[in-house]
Formats: C-alpha cells, structure tokens, sequence
C-alpha cells in the first residue's frame, strides 16, 4: 500500500520543487517521513490576508491517492472555513462517497487526480473568497458577514504575527 | 486508569531487577555449591552407606552399576544429614545443577532469572534494532500484550482447567516463548510500516528487521519442533492447541516479510511494476484468510474439548469465534466485490490501443507514472488497470471527470460536461459536529478466582472511570464518511438490532466505536421498537409475521455480546491493574 503512495508523494515533491506555483513552499518535514508534510502558504494579494505567511501540516494516509490528506494550520487563523483548530474545512479535502448530511455532491470531494499542489491552490483561493454558509468557524463567519471592518482588522493582526512583528 | 493506587507503586528499574536476580541466582548457587561440597567433604555416614549403593541400583544405569562393581570407593553418596537430598550424579556441576533444581526456592530463582534473561534479551533487540520505539508501537505493544495475557489467562485456566502448580509452569513457560515472539512480531511490522514511509531508509536498517523476521521465523520451526515432542508424549490434543498457535505466529511473520520483500522490491525497481498492487492484493488476502481460519480452527477445538460449556470461558470463545467468523465473512466480501470489480472492468473497459496511448501522452493521473498499457473509459480517460481497479472498489465515478461509472442506467456521458482539469472547488464548507458531554460511569466487579483454580484469589473491584468524551466536534478531525461508515459496520457487527442511523449518528458524537458500543449497552443509546425503523419496515412486509422470533434470536445474540464485552473488559483492566510489571523495561 504504502509504496505506490510513496513513490506518488516523491513524484509531486520532485514536481513541486522543480516548477514551485506562486505563494505555495511544500515538501516533507524530514527525509524519514514522506507522510507527513509541511507547507507555507502566502496570503493571496488584494485580500486582507495580503502579506502573511501561514504554515500548514499535511498528513498523508498511507492509501494516497486513493483518500486525502489531512491538513492543519499551525498558526492561528480566524476564517470562516479554518476550525479553531487550524483544520481546514473545504470539500476536496473529504473523503469519496456521498455526504451524509447532502451538503456536497461528491463531484466536488476527493479524487485521486487531485495533489498538493491543487489542495494549496485550493486553500488560496479560500483564504481569498471565505464561504460562510455553515461555516466551520462560526465567530468568524459572523464577523465576516456582520463587521466586515472587525474581520479585516483580525486578519491584519493575524498577518502581523505571522511575520513575527 | 481503574487502579490507580498500582501505578503509584514504584517498580524497580531494570537495572535494579537485573542485579537483584544476579544477586538471588548466585545466592542460589552457592548454596547448591555448599550443598555438594559439605556432602563431598563428609561422604561417610557409614549407616547410610547401603541405602547409597541400594539409590544407584534403583536408577538402573547399567554403566553406573559396572562403575560401582569396579570402583567401589565411587560408592560414597549416602545423605549428609544436614542436607536432605540425594545427589545422583558424579560431576560435581550437576550435582549443583541438580540441587538448584530440586530445592523449591531455588526453583524460582532459576524462574525469575530466565525471565529476567528474557527481558534482557529483549531489552538488547530494541537496542540493537529498533533503538527508541515510537508512542504508537508502546501503545501497540502494551494492547497486544494485555489481550495476549487475557486470552491466554482463560486458555490455561478456562480451557485446560489445570489444577497442578508443575501444569501452571510448563503452560507459562510456553506462553512466555510465544508471547515474546508475538511482541517482536508486532513490532517488527509497525516498524516496517513506519519504514515504508521514507524513501532513504538506511540498507541496514533494512537488513536488521529483515534478520530480525527471519529469526523469528526459526524460532517458530524450533517451537514447532518442541511442540512435536511434547505432543508424542502429551497426545494429539496437546499437539493441535500448541502447533496452532505456532502456525498463526509464523503466518503473521511470513506476512510481515512478504509484504517487506514485495515493497523493497518495488521502491527499489525503476519503471512501472503495474500488477503490483494484484500481488500485494493478494498477499494479503491468503495470509489473512488463513490466519483467521487457523484461529478459528483452534478455538473450535478449545470448545470442543475443553468441554466447557456453559462457563465464562466458554463465553469468551465463543465471542472470539463470533467475531473471527465475521471477520472471515467480511473478507470474504470484500474479495467478492473485488473479483466483481475486475469483472467489470475487463467486461466493460477495453484496453486502450498503443495509438491511443501515444495521442494522451500522459502519465497515468493516479499514480503520475508512465502507462504502457491502459484501460480506456467511456469518458476517454486512460488509467493503468491496477490503478482504475483499487479506484473503483471504493468509488464509482472517473477520477479525472467524475462521470458515474456505475452499471444500470446511464446517463449520456456527453450530458455530464467534463472538468478537463479536475478543477477543485474550494469553498464548500463541512458541517461542524455537535457537541458531546463528559460522562461517569461506576462498575461494580467481582472476580472468584476459586472457580478457576482453588489457589487464585477472589476480590471485588469498583472501578470508577470518566470517559473524555470530545468538547465539541471543533477540536477534532472531522470523520470521513467513509470511516464512519466503517465505524458503524463494527458496531452494527456486534448490534445487529440497532437502527443503521442511530450508530452513525452516535458515532458522530462519540468518534470511537468503544464509546458507542458502551454508550448502547449502558442503554444510552436505544433501539426504537421495531415497527418505527426505517431500515425494518424497508425489508418489511413479507416477513412481519416472522419479527418476534427474530426480535429475540437478536435480543439473545446482543445480550450475549454485551455481557462479553462487559467482562472482557473488566477482566483486561483487573488484569492490567494487578499486574503491569516490567513491561515499560522490556519494551
Ligand atoms: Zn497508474
Ligand atoms: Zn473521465
């Protein structure tokens, strides 16, 4: 099992570092576990998140591609779609099959044509557009939709941290 | 957890335990050696002398009698009056040997220094092969450990029913082997797993828990062999119930290297292997399909013969031969729908031509590595075939375009427009998970230890434990689906008459199968009367008149279940708690 999945995380390790898309750093925390990823992703320019840098951990199942990846941020992020937590809540990111609660169809979950790269991308873009209809952050969906002003100057302080300043 | 007042006492360090048992077997030795000299040094108790001569006949040695015919200054073994023994042996060492062995209390040095050798041992293979073991491979050493204690408990004292102190030791002594190479077995594949995640594995380190295996495997040919022996001597019984266990013990080592030889194979071979994951498929089904029919195989025989029925022991069997049959079944049919997917596949999928290779110029998008030979959807993407196949035994639909694949009906493949780029579609949020509340629960556990063997305690425990039950889903993962689904079909394994949507929605709650199984059968969790279900009046109407007999069949079945699972574990944690010695030096 493990070995497919290996050799199809070195092979998105060897492309990430060979053509790295914009705003996206990923790849392994150490050469001993190629399971367990570390990422760094930008905030997307001309959103209030512009100018952070948040680390995230991947952990890999041992069936990739075959089922996702779970990932975390590792610093703290109010958003409407990020868990108190540091989970990120979006649909590439669930398992295939249908969704018990019939909030997605399952063209927009899991599927193994999908990588890291486009779970980054993905998480970029959310960063950018928040969807707050039940939302995994429910302060921050609030804030969002109520005191845009609030939520933007959260995100500031936010990116402020995240640069160590 | 249940006592806590055990693991407050300090248990010594191995270093201490170690010494201490040095300590204790050279006391042991200097006196079986004060022993033989102080009766060497005073052989003439001339009034003794004729019982001696008499001593040696008996043994009926015929090399000893001649001995004794032609020397018969060799002749001056009588008993020492000090010293109660008889020394049969002329070397002076075995003589040793033979007070070391007869003496009671010398007896258990000799004991406690072989375990005390054995953890050693064990100590020095981590050392020299695992170096500092991982948080999962304890908490996987410790749950093996407890559970093979238990089983092995009821085995000795449920099943064989000895009664006699030397039975307890030779049984013991025999689960010690076993258990140690049942330990290193796990451990040896939760490294290999760990090791299957890394590309840079050192060669060596590879070449140690190769060796390692491959030890153990000896050692299961040498237990096998004991196990002959004793089973020339002890019968054919005694022989099935040893080599058994023996067998499921190299099975699981042998599945460990194949599936070692199978992924050094692949990490080491450059291009692509495409029925790769048909061999590894099939590893794994034969050593697991006859690992669970061994083991069931032995615990047939236990009940059989152990004529038991109607015990606790007998229960605890028969739960285990529950529980191996479904899983037996279960495999089953996962292989079923396996060779169904492959059926499909070959019946429905052509194989794509070389033309039609070369124009998609593409790497395979599951495993991003090149195709030399394909299957080609109705959607006009290519897959390897392994690749497509372990896709399609959890899903229906293309990976690349999501275009439903399923037989019966279907749509127009045209009507469903293609996402060329499988384009992810970022924000659709999940749903959060309602919170769950802490809870405390009181058991009340008597243990008669005399209904067993007349010498083993009785005591009564109250365990008190609270289970920490997530805060609110907020903090944790949120469950796959799929995982829930799997969840549910544990429970629903060991429930059959609890409603399909009440177990997941628990599930959701509880996120672990053990604290919704408790949750059921402490009757937080209850089942609706049969006529409100769903999934009931859904196969319904033909076999209304049926319900009833049905209803308690299921209603024994669960009381049954819960009623083992009560005591399992109640047992597994009166056990733990009485007795977690040494297992944090050895391992
Ligand atoms: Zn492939
Ligand atoms: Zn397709």
């Amino acid at each position: 099992m493990a070995g497919s999945a290996l050799r199809r995380l070195m092979a998105e390790y060897k492309q990430l570092t060979l053509n790295p898309p914009e705003g996206i750093i990923a790849g392994p925390v150490n050469e001993e576990n190629f399971f367990e990823w570390e990422a760094l992703i930008m905030g997307p320019e001309n959103t209030c998140f512009e100018g952070g840098v948040f680390p995230a951990r991947l952990a890999f199942p041992p069936d990739y591609p075959l089922n996702p990846p779970k990932m975390k941020f590792t610093c703290e992020l109010f958003h409407p779609n990020i868990y108190p937590d540091g989970r990120v809540c979006i649909s590439i990111l669930h398992a295939p099959g249908d969704d018990p609660m019939g909030y997605e169809s399952s063209a927009e979950r899991w599927s193994p044509v999908q990588s890291v790269e486009k779970i980054l991308l993905s998480v970029v873009s959310m960063l950018a557009e928040p969807n707050d209809e039940s939302a995994a952050n429910v302060d921050a969906a609030k804030t969002w939709r109520e005191n845009r002003m609030k939520f933007e100057e959260i995100a500031a302080k936010t990116v402020r941290k995240s640069l160590g300043i | 957890m249940p006592v806590i007042l055990l693991e407050r006492i300090p248990l010594p360090s191995l270093r201490t335990y170690t010494s201490l048992s040095v300590v204790l077997l050279s006391c042991a030795v200097f006196y079986a050696y004060q022993c033989v000299l102080a009766f060497q040094t005073n052989p003439h108790n001339s009034d003794l002398n004729g019982a001696g001569i008499e001593h040696n006949v008996n043994i009926g040695n015929s090399k000893e009698i001649s001995d004794i015919l032609n020397d018969p200054d060799v002749v001056k073994e009588p008993l020492p009056s000090e010293f109660d023994i008889q020394l049969p042996y002329e070397s002076f060492w075995w003589n040793v040997v033979y007070v070391l062995t007869s003496e009671i209390w010398c007896i258990w040095t000799v004991v406690n220094t072989a375990y005390c050798c054995l953890i050693l041992l064990a100590k020095l293979i981590q050392k020299a092969v695992f170096g500092e073991l991982r948080v999962v491979e304890k908490q996987h050493l410790k749950d093996k450990f407890w559970n093979f204690l238990f089983y092995k408990f009821i085995f000795i004292f449920g099943v064989m029913n000895v009664q006699t102190m030397e039975e307890v030791f030779v049984w013991v002594a025999w689960f010690s082997f076993l258990g140690f190479f049942h330990l290193l077995t796990q451990l040896s594949k939760d490294r290999f797993e760990y090791l299957s995640f890394s590309p840079t594995t050192p060669r060596l380190m590879h070449m140690k828990l190769l060796s390692l295996l491959g030890f153990i495997l000896f050692s299961c040919m040498v237990l096998l062999c004991a196990c002959t022996y004793i089973g020339l001597h002890a019968g054919i019984t005694i022989f099935a119930f040893m080599a058994a266990e023996c067998l499921i013990l190299a099975i699981r080592c042998l599945h460990v290297l194949g599936r070692y030889v199978i992924h050094l194979y692949e990490m080491n071979v450059d291009g692509v292997w495409e029925n790769r994951s048909i061999y590894i498929y099939y590893t794994e089904l034969i050593f697991e399909l006859s690992a669970i029919s061994i083991d069931f195989g032995h615990h047939l025989h236990m009940l059989l013969w152990g004529n038991i029925f109607l015990s606790m022991a007998s229960l605890v069997i028969c739960m285990q031969l529950r529980f191996l049959f479904y899983e037996f079944k279960r495999r089953l049919n996962r292989h079923q729908n396996y060779r169904r997917v492959v059926k499909n596949i070959e019946a429905r999928f052509p194989m794509a031509t070389e033309e039609e290779i070369k124009d998609h110029n593409d790497n395979c998008a599951v495993c991003w590595e090149r195709m030399e030979s394909s299957r080609k959807l109705p959607c006009g993407h290519l897959f390897h075939n392994a690749c497509l196949l372990s896709w399609l035994e959890q899903d229906t639909s293309c990976p690349t375009c999501r275009m439903s694949l399923s037989e019966g009906p279907q749509g127009d493949p045209n009507g469903n427009v293609p996402d060329e780029t499988g384009d992810a579609r970022p924000n659709v949020p999940h749903p959060p998970h309602p919170p769950a509340n802490p809870q405390t629960t009181n058991h009340f556990f008597h243990f008669d230890g005399s209904r067993y063997v007349s010498w083993l305690p009785s005591f009564s425990v109250e365990v008190t434990h609270t289970q920490l039950l997530p805060h609110g889903g907020a903090r944790l993962p949120a469950l796959q689906t799929s995982q829930l689904d799997n969840m549910a079909r544990q429970v629903l394994s060991v429930f059959p008459h609890m409603p399909v949507n009440l177990v997941t929605e628990d599930l959701r709650n509880t996120r672990s199968v053990d604290f919704t199984i408790e949750n059921i059968l402490e009757g937080r969790l209850e089942a609706p009367p049969p006529g409100t279900l769903v999934t009931r009046a859904a196969i319904g109407d033909s076999e209304s008149e049926e319900e009833p007999e049905n209803q308690v069949c299921i209603k024994i079945i669960s009381g049954l279940n819960s009623v083992y699972l009560f005591i399992k574990k109640k047992m597994l944690s009166i056990l733990t708690s009485l007795l977690d010695l040494h297992l944090h030096w050895s391992l």
